[in-house]
């Protein structure tokens, strides 16, 4: 991986770049190498916890176990997180576009609004949250007054939780992106006869396609990982999303239970792997704007 | 087909409580398949008021009407015009093909053959077929100003607004479009309002040019009478190249004294200076260069910098008892053999001098021009 | 923060000047078709606004007439008698104020710390390496994670007897420390962990900011003469101020959102058991029930939030 040498021969400057570079992979990712090994030893502590299990030692037990405990959490996140994901996206696009292509006298303070959103501690509207959906909008007991069963009701319920949360930051992002596009191409869809919806329709949206990649992904791993609204809004139970079993996998087993728990961290961390490692540089990108 | 009327248009822009005037009372009539060139320095208001005729801004006071029809109130999509923006503005995602062809889906209800139609016929003009199914970013600048010229056609406006389409452009394939987009003009006789920083532009482009500055319109003139006879020493300083030669004079009796002048004015000039304190204008061109002193109008100088432009050169000339640096410019034959360090003679021609009023800046006295557009003056 | 905030509002909401040809009037827009543009842009983002703002600003506002009330979590709340007794009672507890001291210490070091580590990584990705989108995608993977993931691995690397940590320094002879457990090293072991999670986001930022920065000046820098070292210090981390505002600003958000992770580490220590809702509970409603509490109850957080209050050596995130 590394290149040591130069064209001219050594060169130790980038012999000692490349070692610190090899390190800092070594450093982030010996957590999760630590945690993969461990996950596939019968025995735990049999070897050092980041070197690989004996032949004889190894297991997919905990793999499976590991699956078996989170499989319906896995169903209930992405019942979460894929309609979450796609509508505070939407959303967020739209209210960019209103705030900032659209130009109008007051929109400074609004978007103010917006933002500031971004900077709410879940913590400080936890009991407002959680009181709204139990007390004042119980979906649950809605839907299962019809016959929809109570935990769908509740995972509703935290899906527009998330997509209210998700919000500002979508809009943010979309804002920054939108800012960018030049007025003229605007004024000239204008002078073509377009109306602001066809604008939006054909010239806006269509050259969002980038910037959806960044917030969906970005949303999707906000939604899918987060645990406290999910404890609040939903709690253990029948429509707990993953991150409310994985809390407590194996926490009644003390030292034996590590094994069960790294295979449990991994499997319930697969589906944000997957999406980043696929798009991992279109996130780096949107991150860093 | 239209002709375009500015009545005494009137721009303000709001700055925290403050109110900026952008355009002042500008009024001008637009014949039918005129070219018009707008022009002045930046921040002079061409752009807004450009903006205005496109309904990009609204407009403040007065009345604007395209073929009679007032407009003021207006969408751009019901004015019945076409824009072509300084960065061209093509939507990025779609091809050549899409960006000619969105406007009339937009804004008519022709069928996909009709479009399809006007969108080959308008690139046949513009000598872009073989682009239609590449996007923007696989056009080069000069592509991409043809197509946005294009998508302005294909829509076969009343009224072409053009904002500095050229300035994107090197210098080269600037002169080309120039004299394209001229004749395209004419095949089209489309009325025609573009807007420039550029006096070439202007003075090559236009039927007629607005020069403008801090928003308030200065003169309204074919180039050539822009040019020789200037309205006020604005548009004299801004119009041509190298600029007028202005001196600071005040008349004394039979002469005129001042910026190291002391020059002598006939009668028939005098009775039109309805001051003593003036600005003198002396075109670069119209400065020669001779041997020996003959008359009070030949003044000895000394050259300061020559700059050789291969068929002319500007010379730089200071007169005696003036400050170090304080020049004129004399735009002579490149072939005359001048060097920095010369001692020259510098020949003003009266029948070429202006005169301006140096508080009002208003023109007293123009040089002699026959406003015929007709008339061939070699410059 | 305020003042960050501020600056990072000034860069985002740079007034668009109006077309003057460069001149410099500002454009306020006005008027007619102008105000079409406002009834045109409703239907974008009012639905947004009211959602989030419901969300946001409503939650706001009641959270804050629940703290004047005397609340506590079962039946309704009495909106009669507002008056500022929580507080008291909030600044009057020793546990309350020890969290708030906790939290800010965590949110300060963790910021910082995260800078630094970041801004000397995207220097060393900066210098025309090899592989960048590889190294650069290791170092940004944590932050991908869930709390609740690195929680699980950082339980794993400090354990007592077998985790990573405790080996390493075993093998220079020190150790072993119970990270998780002992009072005096569980804030260096979060903050330490945060930082194995989000430097990487810190370094992304400062990597796009250092390629913002033309070539030009590192060329001049070094033309001047200028060290590495100093062409860094004096030329080109001055620049950086705007990578510095926005990542800090979010890595802020970050650690205030910690909650997770702080859950997660202290999961291990329960098996729970069935305890009794305490009336003295204080502001943040401790009390010493399990989280499995099925039905209408809704509350368990809250409580689990301040259990560990305890169990984490206080060392939670701020309620309110």
């Amino acid at each position: 991986m590394t290149d040591t040498t130069d064209s001219t021969g050594t060169d130790w400057r980038r012999v000692g770049l490349y070692a610190v570079l090899v390190l800092l992979v070594v450093f982030y990712l010996l957590p999760l190498w630590t945690g993969l090994m461990t996950s596939i030893k019968i025995d735990a502590l049999s070897t050092a916890p980041f070197l690989p299990p004996a032949p004889s030692g190894f297991t997919a037990i905990h793999w499976t176990r590991a699956a078996h405990a989170l499989a319906g959490g896995l169903v209930n996140s992405l019942i979460l997180a894929i309609p979450g994901t796609i509508l505070s996206a939407l959303l967020g696009s739209m209210a960019a576009y209103g705030l900032t292509t659209l130009e109008w006298r007051y929109q400074i303070p609004v978007l103010v609004l917006f933002i500031a959103g971004i900077f709410i501690p879940y913590q400080a509207v936890l009991i407002p949250v959680s009181k709204f959906w139990a007390v004042y909008l119980p979906l649950g007991q809605y839907g299962a007054a019809v016959g929809i069963p109570k935990w769908l009701g509740d995972l509703t319920g935290l899906i527009i939780t998330h997509v209210a949360y998700g919000i500002p930051i979508c809009t943010l992002l979309f804002r920054t992106y939108y800012k960018d596009f030049s007025d003229e191409m605007v004024e000239a869809a204008r002078l073509d006869g377009a109306t602001t919806h066809r604008i939006y329709r054909r010239i806006i949206l269509p050259l969002s396609v980038p910037m959806f990649a960044v917030t969906l992904i970005y949303q999707f791993t906000q939604i899918w990982n987060d645990l406290l609204f999910a404890l609040v809004i939903v709690g253990p139970g029948k429509g707990a999303p993953v991150t409310v079993p994985l809390a407590q996998l194996g926490a009644s087993l003390s030292d034996v239970g590590f094994g069960i728990r790294m295979a449990g961290a991994f499997v319930a961390a697969l589906p944000t792997i997957i999406v980043y490692v696929l798009f991992g540089d279109q996130f780096a990108e949107g991150v860093s704007t | 087909m239209a002709t375009l009327e500015l009545d005494s248009i009137t721009k303000h822009f709001d700055d925290d409580g403050k109110t900026i005037v952008a355009v002042d009372d500008a009024s001008i009539d637009i014949d039918d398949g005129e070219f018009l060139v707008l022009v002045g320095p930046s921040g002079c208001g061409k752009s807004t008021t450009l903006r205005m005729i496109a309904g990009l801004e609204t407009i403040t006071n007065g009345e604007l009407r395209i073929g009679d029809r007032r407009v003021n109130e207006a969408k751009p999509r019901d004015r019945d015009i076409a824009m072509v923006f300084q960065s061209y503005a093509l939507y990025p995602h779609m091809t050549v093909r899409e960006n000619m062809s969105f406007g009339l889906e937009e804004s008519t209800d022709l069928s996909n053959d009709e479009i399809a139609e006007r969108v080959e016929s308008a690139t046949d003009t513009m000598g872009i077929n073989d682009l239609l199914d590449r996007k923007p970013s696989e056009l080069s600048g000069g592509q991409q100003q043809r197509v946005a010229l294009g998508r302005a056609i294909v829509r076969e406006p009343e009224v072409f607004l053009m904002d500095e389409p050229l300035s994107n452009l090197d210098a080269k394939l600037r002169a080309q479009m120039r004299t394209e987009l001229q004749r395209l003009q004419e095949d089209l006789d489309t009325t025609t309002v573009y807007v420039t920083h550029d006096q070439t532009e202007a003075m090559t482009m236009g039927d007629r040019i607005a020069i403008l500055n801090d928003g308030v319109l200065q003169q309204v003139a074919t180039p050539l009478e822009a040019y020789h006879t200037p309205a006020n020493q604005f548009v004299a300083g801004f119009i041509g190249e190298p600029s007028m030669n202005f001196f600071d004079v005040d008349l004394e009796g039979e002469t005129v004294v001042g910026g190291g002048l002391d020059y002598p004015v006939s009668g028939d000039v005098r009775a039109t200076l309805t001051t003593d304190s003036l600005v003198l204008g002396i075109r670069p061109q119209d400065i020669e260069l001779v041997d020996a002193v003959e008359s009070g109008r030949d003044v000895a100088v000394t050259v300061d910098v020559v700059e050789p432009m291969g068929d002319e050169s500007n010379v730089y000339l200071s007169l005696p008892d003036t400050r170090e640096g304080e020049t004129f410019i004399a735009n002579v034959d490149g072939r005359t053999p001048v060097e920095a360090g010369d001692d020259v003679v510098a020949r003003i021609p009266e029948e070429a001098v202006h005169f301006f009023d140096r508080q009002t800046g208003e023109a007293l006295r123009n040089r002699e021009f026959e406003g015929d557009a007709d008339v061939d003056l070699s410059l | 923060m305020r003042e960050k905030l501020a600056t990072l509002a000034r860069t985002l909401f740079r007034r668009r000047r109006a077309r003057t040809d460069g001149g410099e009037a500002t454009a306020n827009p006005s008027g007619g078709f102008l105000s079409d543009q406002f009834v045109s842009s409703l239907p974008y983002w009012l639905p947004a606004f009211l959602i989030m703002g419901l969300a946001v600003y409503g939650a706001i506002f009641w959270n804050f007439l629940l703290s004047l009330t005397d609340f506590q979590q079962f039946g309704n709340p009495d909106y009669g008698h507002l008056d500022l007794g929580m507080y008291a009672k909030a600044f009057g507890d020793q546990v309350f104020l020890g969290a708030l001291q906790n939290t800010f210490a965590l949110l300060v070091s963790f910021t910082l710390c995260c800078l630094v580590v970041g801004l000397l990584i995207a220097i060393l990705v900066d210098q025309k390496i090899r592989y960048e989108n590889t190294f650069r995608t290791i170092y940004l993977l944590p932050m991908a994670l869930s709390f609740v993931v690195t929680a699980q691995f950082w339980l794993w690397m400090y354990n007592k007897q077998n985790g990573v940590v405790n080996i390493i320094l075993g093998a220079f002879g020190l150790g072993p420390y119970e990270w998780i457990g002992n009072p005096a090293l569980v804030l260096g072991a979060v903050v330490f962990a945060l930082i194995w999670q989000f430097s990487g986001y810190a370094m992304v930022v400062y990597l796009a900011g250092l390629r913002a920065i033309p070539t030009e000046q590192f060329e001049a820098a070094r033309v001047d003469g200028a060290t590495t070292l100093r062409m860094y210090w004096r030329v080109i981390i001055p620049q950086l101020k705007g990578a510095t505002i926005s990542a800090s600003v979010v890595l802020m958000v970050f650690a205030l959102k910690a909650f997770d992770f702080l859950y997660s580490l202290s999961g291990s220590y329960y098996p729970p058991k069935v305890g009794h809702p305490r009336d003295d509970d204080g502001p943040a409603g401790v009390q010493r029930r399990p989280p499995r509490v099925r039905g209408g109850d809704r509350h368990h957080a809250v409580r689990a939030r301040a259990r560990h209050h305890r169990t984490l050596s206080r060392l939670p995130i701020p309620g309110r």
